[in-house]
């Protein structure tokens, strides 16, 4: 099958004549929309096109969240006051992990 | 008679019974769209009802930059589309139509002075492209049986215009083969 063999098909079978749309063809579409909503009625928003528009926010403030945090541990431990990190240990052995509990 | 675009805004003003106008205007257009891509007149209509409702549901998005002739089509297509990829999925099951002797005969025959006529070439290549992803088949159909541009194939499918050519030219290879295949099954 040579280039201008398949151009030649194309070409042959660009002369196909379309079958024609039947008498009533109009007035079934018009019953098939009827059955629609109306054209200009808004479009309800979905749990997951509100969760689409908040994402880049909510992922915004969690970044700014964790920065400050490591900010605040840095800061601490240069000023040497006890480190976040050694504070939260501390606080879970004394507190929390203690053989008697809460 | 008053365009497109009058009518439209009658439509979306309320004047509902006035999409059969449109639809009349427009639907010799989308069942040859449709026709090139599924051959039984049933699921042709079938189709052309589904892209028309397509289109009615989405008429609040039409901004009239480009010509509802155009708009419409490109929305067919896309219903054409789809349903070549459900086709693909049972196109094991349903099996491949007969062929004519004069198209095998034409595939045969060395020389190009004879053409093939206009059925048969069509039942040929459908034969034939339904070796072609549904994609591939798109593209192939859009630029040589219906001579859109590559911008327009772009925008349908949603590629960019390099990967519209580099698909055009692979699908134009695959059809060869898928040509010769045909021959070679039928001797």
């Amino acid at each position: 099958m040579n280039h201008r063999k398949l151009k030649q098909l194309f070409a042959s079978a660009r002369r196909e004549t379309a079958p024609l749309p039947p008498e009533d063809f109009a007035a079934d579409v018009l019953r098939a929309i009827h059955r629609e909503p109306p054209v200009a009625a808004p479009e309800t928003i979905s749990i997951f096109d509100q969760l689409n528009l908040w994402f880049p926010r909510l992922a915004l403030a969690a970044s700014a969240v964790i920065v400050l945090c490591v900010a605040a541990d840095y800061g601490l431990t240069m000023a040497g006051v006890p480190s976040l990190s050694d504070g939260v240990s501390q606080l879970s052995s004394q507190w929390l992990l203690t053989p008697t509990g809460l | 008679m008053s365009d497109d675009a009058e009518l439209l805004e009658r439509i979306r003003n309320g004047a509902t019974d006035e999409f059969a106008e449109l639809v009349r205007r427009h639907q010799s257009r989308v069942f040859a769209i449709l026709h090139r891509y599924e051959r039984d007149l049933h699921k042709v209509e079938d189709l052309a009802q589904e892209a028309f409702v397509k289109a009615w549901r989405a008429l609040g998005q039409f901004d009239g930059r480009a010509p509802f002739e155009h708009w419409l089509s490109s929305i067919t297509t896309r219903v054409a589309l789809d349903h070549l990829r459900k086709e693909k999925r049972r196109q094991n099951e349903i099996g491949l139509p007969e062929l004519g002797e004069d198209a095998l005969d034409w595939m045969r025959r060395g020389d190009e002075k004879n053409e093939l006529d206009a059925r048969n070439a069509a039942e040929l290549l459908e034969l034939a492209m339904r070796e072609l992803s549904p994609a591939d088949r798109v593209v192939i159909t859009m630029q040589e049986l219906e001579g859109r541009s590559v911008k327009e194939i772009a925008t349908v499918i949603g590629a960019s215009g390099v990967a519209v050519r580099v698909r055009a030219m692979r699908a134009r290879s695959k059809l060869k083969r898928a040509l010769e295949k045909i021959v070679k099954e039928k001797l």
